[in-house]
C-alpha cells in the first residue's frame, strides 16, 4: 500500500528525472558509488600509517579512529543516500533521506568524504614527510574515496519537489525530533572535542558539505517542518540534548570551552536582538556584558571588591546586574535614539570605550577607588545557588560535574532563557513593529509604530541579557578586568566578535549566532596556527559574507528577502518562466508518448 | 595657572585639532555624498603614515636627506597608499552595496577596518628585519622648539598648522572652482538631478574617497613627526575622535569638520591640562582626556544634532 | 514504511553513538604507549601569549622552558621519565586562560605548568590549578597580590598553595628605584606617569609610598590612557610641578613618546621606568634626548651572570626561531624547579609515579622544598611562594644604547 502511494505521489518527479538522464547510464555511477563507499568503510578498519606520530593514533587495524571516524560515518551515510536512488522506487526505509531526490546528496555527500579523507590522506604525507609513510589502507582510503564523486557525477540530476509528508502519529513524529536532536548532539559533541586540528579540520569539511547535501536534499526543509509542526517537544529535544553534553564528558577539558561558547553564544543573541531584530548597530556591546560582570563582582565578597563586606546571593546579583546593565543602556540609547542613521553606531563605539577606560580609571588614582582599575576584581568566589556550590565537583546521576560541568548547566538554562526571550518577542506585536522600522522607519512611524519607543525596548533588552551573561561569566572566569571588554582583539568575546557571529550566523535568527559563536571560538581554538591571522580572516570574512551573502549562513526569511530585493524579484519571474516552459515541454513529452502509443 | 601654561595648552590644542580636522574632513565628504560612516577611514589615516614611513625607510638614500627635503617624498608616499587604499575598497568593497540595506556597508567597514589592520601588523617589514607589531619609530625634527615668549611652538606643530591650512585653502578652491568640485557638490545635494545634468555619480563619489585619504595621509605624516612614532592600531583611536570632529562641526560640511576638530582638540587639551593642574582635580586629567571627547559629542548629538555648522540631518536614515 | 526509516534513522544514531564512544580511544591509547614504551611521559604545561601584540615574551618563555626540558631529557636527569612540554596560547585573555588551566588539570600526564605572563591571566588561572594541586610557577607575572593575597600592603595571606613564581614582584621594583632615586641620584621631587594599566599602576604605586617614606615629594601624579602618544597636557603639569624626575610606569611604546616629548618641551629631565621601558625600541623612538634615562630590572644582569652563561650559550645553540626575551631565564628556571620536584617526588616514592592526585600534591609539596642555583641565581621559594632572590638591576641610556647595568643590587625593604 505505501509503495504505490509513493510511486504515484512522486511520479511526476520521476519523469523529469528520466528525461534529463538520457544518454548517461546511472548504473556505472551508483555502481562506482556503492563500490567507493564499502571500500572507503572498510579501510578505517585497517591504519592508515605506521607512526603514531600522526596525531589521533591512526596505525591501529581492527577498528576506526581519529578522523577514520569522520570517513567511516560519512561512508555509511553515502551508502545510506544510495538507497533511495537504488530500486525502483528505493530500498525501502531510505527514501526519508532525500525528499528532494537523492543525487544532489550524494554529489555532496562522496565530496565530504573525498575532502575529509584526502585532506587526512595528505596531510598524513606532507607532516609525516613523504608517501613513504603510507601504508595498504591509506592507499585504499585515498583512492576509493574518489570513486563516488566520479559516480555521483555521472548520475543524472533528479531535483524535484518533494512529496508532501505523509501523516504520522504525533508520538512518531517526537521520536524523530528528539532522535534527530541526539544525533546532531553527538556530531557537535565530536567537534568540540575533537583533540587536535586535523580531526577538526576533516570534521569541518565533512560537515560543511554533508551539511549542503542534506540541505540540498530536502531533508532540513521537511525537518524544519516536523519541528515547526512539535515546536514544544523541539525545545525540550534540544535542551535535553544540550544537558545531556556534559554527561558525555569525562572531564572539565572541553567543558571549559563549552562554557566559554555558551557565554558567547549568549552575548551574540542579545546583540542579535539590537542588531538583528531592531536593525540598530551597537558597536560597543561587549560593554554590557562588562557592566553586568562588574556589577555582580563589586557586591559578590570577592576582597578586591570596595563592597568586599556586601555578600549578596546570586539571584540578587543577577537582578542588579540586569539593571544596571539595563539602566546603562536606556542612558546611552535615550539620546542616541531619537536621532536617524548611523550616529548610533559611533556612540555605542565611544560608549564601549568610555566603559573601559571608565573602568580604569576608578582604582582609586585617578578616580574614586571602585573597580580596583586595571587589576580588576579578581579571586571572585564561586557561585552558590540553593546551597549548591559551583566550585566542587557534584555527583549527578553517577557523573561527576566538575566546576565548569555546573555553570554550563547554568549556562544552559540561562540561554535557554534567552532564546525564550527572543522567540517569543520575536513573534509578538513588539516584534513586529521591530520588523517595521527596521525595514522603513518611515513608514512605520505613518502606520503608528512608535519608533523611539520600540527601539529603546530592543537596546535595554539587549543590554539586560548581555548583563546577565556578564553576572555569570564573572564568576566562571574569576577575574574582571578592564581590559577583557574592547572593541577588538583577538580572543572573544569582544565586539567585534559578537558582531561578526551574528553577520556570520544569520541576522535576526536564534540559530544563526549560535552557530556564529560556536565556529568563532571553536575555529581559533582548535587551530592553534590560525591564532595570528584570524582577525584579519574575520575582516575579510564580513566583507565577503556581506558581498556573497549577506543573510547569513542560517538565513531569516525575511531578512533575505530585504537583502535581496532585486534579485529575489528576478528569480522569482525567472522561475516562473523556467515552469512555464518545463510544463511545456512536458505536455509534449506526454503527446510524444501518446504519438508513439 | 599662568597665562603661559594656558597658552600652552590652547597652541596644543590648535595642533591636535587641526590633525583631527583633516582626518574629519574625509568622514565628512564621504558621508556628504552617500551617506556612508566610512568606518575603515581610520585604517586609510594609519596607512598613509606607514606609507610615508616606507619612503623613508625603504627608498636608498631618503633617509640621508636632511627631513624637511625628504618630506614632499614622504607625503607623495603616503598619499599614493592611502588614495590607493580608499579607491580599491570603495570599488571592491562599498561600490557593489550602493543599493544594499544601510547595515551592509558599515559592517562591510568595519570588517575592511580589522583586515586593514592586521594586513600591516602581519606582514609590514622595516629594513634590518623590524615589524610593525608594536609601534615603530617614525623620523622626526631635531633642533630647538621656537620660543614665543614663553609658549613653544615645535617644528612638527609648525608643520602641522601649515599643512593643515594649506590642505583647507586648496579643498576650498577644489569645491568652489573645479569642475569635480562643483559636480562632488551637485552630487551631494540632489544624486538624482546631478545624474540628469550628466554627472557620473560614481566617479565624484571616488573623488570624495581620494580627496579625504590624501588629506588623512597628510595627518599621519604630522602624526608620525610629532609623536616620533606610527602604529598599525593608531587608526582606531583617531578615526573615532575625527568622526566626532566631524558631527561636532555639522557632518557632510567640510569647512565645520576643520572647526569641530579643532573644537574638540582644545576641548580635550584644555579640560585635561587644567584638571591636571591643580592637585585636586590632577587624577582627572590626561587619563579621562578620551571620555570628556564622548562626552562632548553625545552632547552635542543631544543639544545641537546639527553640528555646529549646522548643516540639516536630513532623513537620510 | 514510517517504522522502517525509524529503525534506519536509530541504526544511524547507534552508529553514531558508538564512534563517539571510541572517540576516545586515541588518547588513552597514547597514555598506554607512553607508558608501555619503556619511559613515563610526564608531560610540563607552558602557557603564554604565543600570538598578537606580546608574542616575542611569550615564545621566548616557550623556547626557554623548551630548551629546560631537552636538556633534561638529554641528561637523563629524572631517569625513566621522558618530559615533554605542552604549550598553549592564552593570547593575554583571561578567559582563554582559564580555559588552558582547565585544559591542563584535566590531562593526568600534566605534573606542573610554567607561566602565565599577564597577572589578569594568573588570577583567573590560580584557582582552577589549585583545585586540583596543579603546581604552577609564573615566570613573569609580577603582581605582588597574585601571592601575598589582596590585602599584601597589610595583611600578607597565600589563597594558592599550588601557585609559585620565580620573578621578583613589582613590590620590590618600584622601592628599589625609589631608593636609588633619593639616596643614589639625590632627587627628592618627582612626577610619576603610568599607563593605567596592572603592571604600570603597581610599579608607581610601590614606588610612590616607599619614595615618600624616605621623605622625598611626589610632586604629580598622572595616569595616562594605555597606548597613548599625546603628553602634551601631562608635561605641561609636569613643568609647573618642579619636579626633577619623571618615573613611568608602563611600557616603552607609550613610555617613549614621553621621554620624547618631555625633552622637546624644554625639560631637561630624566624618565625612569620598569623593565617594560628597557627596549632599543625605546631609545630609537626617544632619539637622542634619551641619553641619561634609566630604567630597572628584576634579577641580575643575564648577559653579566656566570650562572646564566651557560643558559644563553645552550639556547644559542639549539637555534630556536625567537630570542629568550626578558622572561627566558626566569622560564627556563620555572621548567627547572618542576623537572627537579618531580624527581624528588618519584623519589620518594620509590621511582614509582603514584596515581594521579596523589602525584600532584606530592610534586606541589617538593616544589615548596625546591632550592637550586638556576640561570637568574638560586631559586628557592618563600611562604608565600615568591622566589627569594630580590636582585634587581638599574640600566641607564649611554650614548644612544642601554648600558650594562649602572648598579645591581637587592633591595633589603
Amino acid at each position: 500500500m505505501t509503495t504505490s502511494s509513493s510511486t504515484g505521489l512522486t511520479a511526476p518527479g520521476r519523469a523529469t528525472r528520466r528525461r534529463l538522464g538520457r544518454g548517461a547510464d546511472p548504473l556505472v555511477g551508483k555502481c562506482l558509488i556503492a563500490l567507493g563507499s564499502a571500500a572507503a568503510l572498510g579501510s578505517t578498519f585497517l591504519s592508515w600509517t605506521w607512526t603514531t606520530a600522526f596525531p589521533g593514533d591512526l596505525t591501529v587495524t581492527g577498528y576506526p579512529g581519529g578522523n577514520q571516524l569522520i570517513t567511516l560515518f560519512l561512508s555509511i551515510l553515502t551508502l545510506l543516500a544510495l538507497g533511495p536512488a537504488l530500486l525502483p522506487g528505493g530500498v525501502p526505509g531510505t527514501r526519508w533521506i532525500a525528499p528532494r531526490g537523492s543525487v544532489r546528496l550524494l554529489r555532496s555527500l562522496s565530496l565530504a568524504n573525498a575532502a575529509s579523507t584526502g585532506y587526512v590522506v595528505v596531510a598524513i604525507a606532507w607532516e609525516l614527510g613523504g608517501v613513504a609513510n603510507y601504508v595498504a589502507g591509506t592507499w585504499i582510503a585515498g583512492a576509493s574515496v574518489l570513486l563516488p564523486v566520479l559516480g555521483a557525477w555521472l548520475l543524472p540530476e533528479d531535483d524535484h519537489e518533494p512529496a508532501p509528508a505523509r501523516p504520522t502519529p504525533r508520538w512518531a513524529q517526537i521520536v524523530v525530533v528528539f532522535v534527530v536532536v541526539m544525533l546532531g548532539l553527538l556530531v557537535t559533541d565530536f567537534g568540540v572535542t575533537t583533540g587536535f586540528s586535523e580531526e577538526f579540520i576533516g570534521f569541518c569539511l565533512g560537515a560543511g558539505f554533508a551539511g549542503r547535501g542534506l540541505a540540498a536534499s530536502g531533508l532540513f526543509d521537511r525537518f524544519s517542518a516536523l519541528t515547526a509542526a512539535n515546536r514544544v517537544a523541539t525545545g525540550w529535544a534540544v535542551f535535553a540534548a544540550a544537558v545531556s553534553f556534559v554527561f558525555l564528558q569525562s572531564s572539565d577539558a572541553y567543558t571549559s570551552v563549552a562554557d566559554n561558547i555558551l557565554i558567547f553564544a549568549t552575548v551574540a543573541l542579545g546583540l542579535n536582538i539590537v542588531v538583528g531584530l531592531a536593525g540598530l548597530l551597537d558597536l560597543g556591546y561587549v560593554a554590557f556584558l562588562g557592566v553586568g560582570a562588574y556589577t555582580a563582582a563589586l557586591v559578590s565578597g570577592t576582597a578586591a571588591s570596595r563592597y568586599a563586606h556586601v555578600v549578596l546571593p546570586f539571584w540578587a546579583q543577577a537582578l542588579i546586574g540586569v539593571a544596571v546593565s539595563v539602566l546603562a543602556g536606556l542612558l546611552i540609547g535615550a539620546p542616541t535614539l531619537r536621532l536617524r542613521g548611523d550616529y548610533l553606531a559611533i556612540v555605542t563605539l565611544g560608549f564601549g570605550e568610555i566603559f573601559r577606560i571608565t573602568m580604569n580609571n576608578l582604582d582609586g588614582q585617578s578616580g574614586p577607588q571602585v573597580t580596583n582599575g586595571a587589576e580588576g576584581e579578581y579571586g571572585i568566589p564561586d557561585l552558590r545557588l540553593f546551597g549548591y556550590d559551583f566550585g566542587r565537583p557534584h555527583t549527578v546521576l553517577g557523573h561527576t560535574l566538575g566546576r565548569f560541568g555546573n555553570y554550563y548547566l547554568l549556562l544552559v538554562l540561562v540561554i535557554a532563557l534567552v532564546i525564550f526571550i527572543f522567540a517569543r518577542v520575536n513573534d509578538s506585536r513588539i516584534g513586529r513593529a521591530w520588523a517595521a522600522i527596521r525595514e522603513d522607519e518611515t513608514a512605520a512611524e505613518a502606520m503608528g509604530v512608535h519608533g523611539y519607543r520600540f527601539k529603546l525596548l530592543a537596546f535595554g533588552l539587549g543590554a539586560g541579557l548581555a548583563g546577565l551573561a556578564g553576572t555569570i561569566q564573572g564568576h566562571l572566569t574569576s577575574t574582571v578586568t578592564p581590559d577583557q571588554y574592547t572593541f577588538s582583539s583577538s580572543a572573544p568575546p569582544n565586539s567585534a566578535f559578537l558582531l561578526a557571529a551574528v553577520v556570520l550566523g544569520g541576522m535576526g535568527t536564534i540559530s544563526g549566532p549560535l552557530l556564529g559563536a560556536s565556529l568563532l571560538f571553536l575555529i581559533p581554538d582548535k587551530l592553534q596556527f590560525f591564532h595570528n591571522k584570524q582577525l584579519l580572516l574575520f575582516g575579510i570574512a564580513l566583507i565577503v559574507m556581506m558581498r556573497l551573502r549577506p543573510e547569513g549562513l542560517v538565513p531569516d526569511k525575511r531578512r533575505r528577502l530585504e537583502f535581496h530585493e532585486r534579485e529575489t524579484a528576478a528569480e522569482e519571474a525567472y522561475e516562473e518562466l523556467v515552469v512555464d516552459e518545463l510544463d511545456r515541454s512536458d505536455g509534449l513529452d506526454e503527446l510524444e508518448a501518446e504519438a508513439r502509443a | 595657572m599662568s597665562v603661559t601654561v594656558l597658552l600652552q595648552l590652547v597652541e596644543n590644542g590648535l595642533v591636535l585639532g587641526a590633525m583631527y580636522g583633516l582626518i574629519a574632513v574625509g568622514y565628512t565628504m564621504v558621508y556628504g555624498t552617500i551617506q556612508l560612516i566610512n568606518f575603515a577611514h581610520g585604517e586609510i589615516f594609519m596607512l598613509g603614515g606607514f606609507g610615508a614611513l616606507t619612503v623613508y625607510a625603504w627608498i636608498p638614500g631618503v633617509a640621508h636627506l636632511p627631513l624637511f627635503a625628504a618630506l614632499p617624498l614622504m607625503l607623495l608616499g603616503g598619499v599614493v597608499v592611502a588614495v590607493a587604499a580608499a579607491v580599491g575598497a570603495e570599488r571592491l568593497a562599498y561600490r557593489p552595496l550602493r543599493t544594499a540595506p544601510r547595515l551592509a556597508p558599515l559592517i562591510t567597514a568595519i570588517g575592511l577596518s580589522l583586515a586593514l589592520q592586521q594586513v600591516v601588523s602581519l606582514w609590514y617589514r622595516l629594513p634590518g628585519g623590524g615589524n610593525a607589531k608594536a609601534p615603530v619609530a617614525f623620523p622626526s625634527f631635531g633642533g630647538k622648539a621656537f620660543d614665543l615668549g614663553g609658549v613653544l611652538v615645535q617644528r612638527a606643530d609648525l608643520f602641522t598648522v601649515i599643512a593643515a591650512a594649506v590642505c583647507m585653502a586648496g579643498l576650498a578652491w577644489f569645491v568652489a572652482r573645479t569642475r569635480s568640485g562643483r559636480a562632488m557638490q551637485a552630487t551631494a545635494q540632489d544624486p538624482d538631478t546631478a545624474r540628469l545634468m550628466g554627472i557620473d555619480p560614481d566617479r565624484m563619489i571616488v573623488v570624495a574617497f581620494a580627496v579625504g585619504a590624501a588629506l588623512a595621509a597628510v595627518a599621519a605624516l604630522t602624526q608620525g613627526l610629532r609623536y616620533g612614532q606610527i602604529s598599525f592600531d593608531m587608526g582606531f583611536v583617531a578615526g573615532l575622535k575625527a568622526f566626532t570632529a566631524a558631527v561636532l562641526g555639522g557632518i557632510g560640511n567640510v569647512r565645520g569638520a576643520m572647526l569641530g576638530g579643532i573644537v574638540l582638540g582644545l576641548a580635550e587639551e584644555l579640560s585635561s591640562g587644567i584638571l591636571a593642574h591643580f592637585r585636586d582635580t590632577a587624577q582627572y586629567g590626561q587619563a579621562w582626556a578620551d571620555v570628556w571627547a564622548f562626552v562632548l559629542l553625545i552632547l552635542v548629538l543631544l543639544l545641537r544634532p546639527q553640528g555646529l555648522l549646522g548643516e540639516r540631518v536630513a532623513d537620510r536614515a | 514504511m514510517f517504522q522502517r526509516s525509524l529503525a534506519v534513522l536509530g541504526a544511524v544514531a547507534g552508529v553514531c553513538g558508538l564512534a563517539t564512544a571510541c572517540g576516545s580511544r586515541s588518547q588513552s591509547a597514547h597514555t598506554a604507549s607512553g607508558s608501555g614504551g619503556g619511559a613515563t611521559v610526564v608531560k610540563i604545561g607552558l602557557d603564554a601569549p604565543l600570538t598578537g601584540g606580546l608574542q616575542a615574551l611569550g615564545l621566548g618563555m616557550q623556547y626557554s622552558a623548551q630548551l629546560a626540558v631537552d636538556l633534561a631529557n638529554k641528561q637523563q636527569a629524572v631517569p625513566g621519565v621522558t618530559f615533554q612540554l605542552v604549550a598553549k596560547d592564552d593570547q593575554a585573555s583571561a578567559s582563554i586562560g582559564e580555559q588552558n588551566a582547565a585544559a591542563y588539570v584535566a590531562d593526568p600526564g600534566v605534573a606542573g605548568v610554567v607561566g602565565p605572563l599577564n597577572s589578569a591571566v594568573a588570577q583567573s588561572m590560580q584557582s582552577v590549578f589549585n583545585q586540583a594541586n596543579l603546581v604552577d610557577v609564573s615566570s613573569a607575572s609580577t603582581n605582588p597580590s597574585l601571592t601575598q593575597g589582596p590585602n599584601w600592603k597589610t595583611a600578607k595571606t597565600r589563597a594558592y598553595p599550588s601557585f609559585f613564581r620565580d620573578i621578583t614582584t613589582d613590590a620590590v621594583q618600584g622601592p628599589f628605584a625609589a631608593d636609588y632615586v633619593f639616596k643614589t641620584l639625590g632627587i627628592h621631587s618627582v612626577a610619576t606617569v603610568d599607563d593605567g594599566q596592572t603592571y604600570g599602576v603597581g610599579l608607581v604605586e610601590t614606588f610612590s609610598a616607599e619614595f615618600k617614606k624616605l621623605g622625598g615629594q611626589i610632586a604629580l601624579a598622572q595616569t595616562a590612557t594605555a597606548n597613548t602618544t599625546d603628553y602634551s597636557s601631562v608635561i605641561s603639569a609636569v613643568k609647573s610641578s618642579g619636579a626633577k624626575l619623571v618615573y613611568y610606569g608602563g611600557e616603552y611604546p607609550a613610555g617613549a613618546p614621553l621621554s620624547k616629548e618631555l625633552k622637546a618641551a624644554g625639560l631637561n629631565i630624566p624618565e625612569m621606568g620598569g623593565d617594560g621601558n628597557q627596549d632599543p625600541t625605546y631609545i630609537k623612538t626617544a632619539g637622542p634626548a634619551s641619553n641619561g634615562d634609566f630604567a630597572t630590572v628584576p634579577g641580575a644582569p643575564l648577559a653579566a651572570l656566570p650562572s646564566a652563561k651557560d643558559f644563553i650559550a645552550q639556547y644559542q645553540a639549539a637555534h630556536f626561531p625567537a630570542p629568550y626575551a626578558i622572561y627566558g631565564g626566569t622560564s627556563y628556571d620555572a621548567a627547572e624547579s618542576i623537572i627537579l620536584s618531580v624527581k624528588a617526588a618519584l623519589a620518594q616514592d620509590g621511582g614509582k609515579m603514584p596515581a594521579g592526585d596523589a602525584f600532584r600534591s606530592q610534586v606541589e609539596k617538593a616544589e615548596q622544598a625546591v632550592s637550586f642555583d638556576g640561570a637568574t641565581g638560586p631559586v628557592a621559594f618563600d611562604q608565600y611562594g615568591d622566589v627569594g632572590s630580590k636582585v634587581i638591576t638599574m640600566y641607564k641610556i649611554e650614548n644612544g644604547a642601554w648600558d650594562q647595568g649602572v648598579y645591581s643590587g637587592a633591595f633589603a625593604g
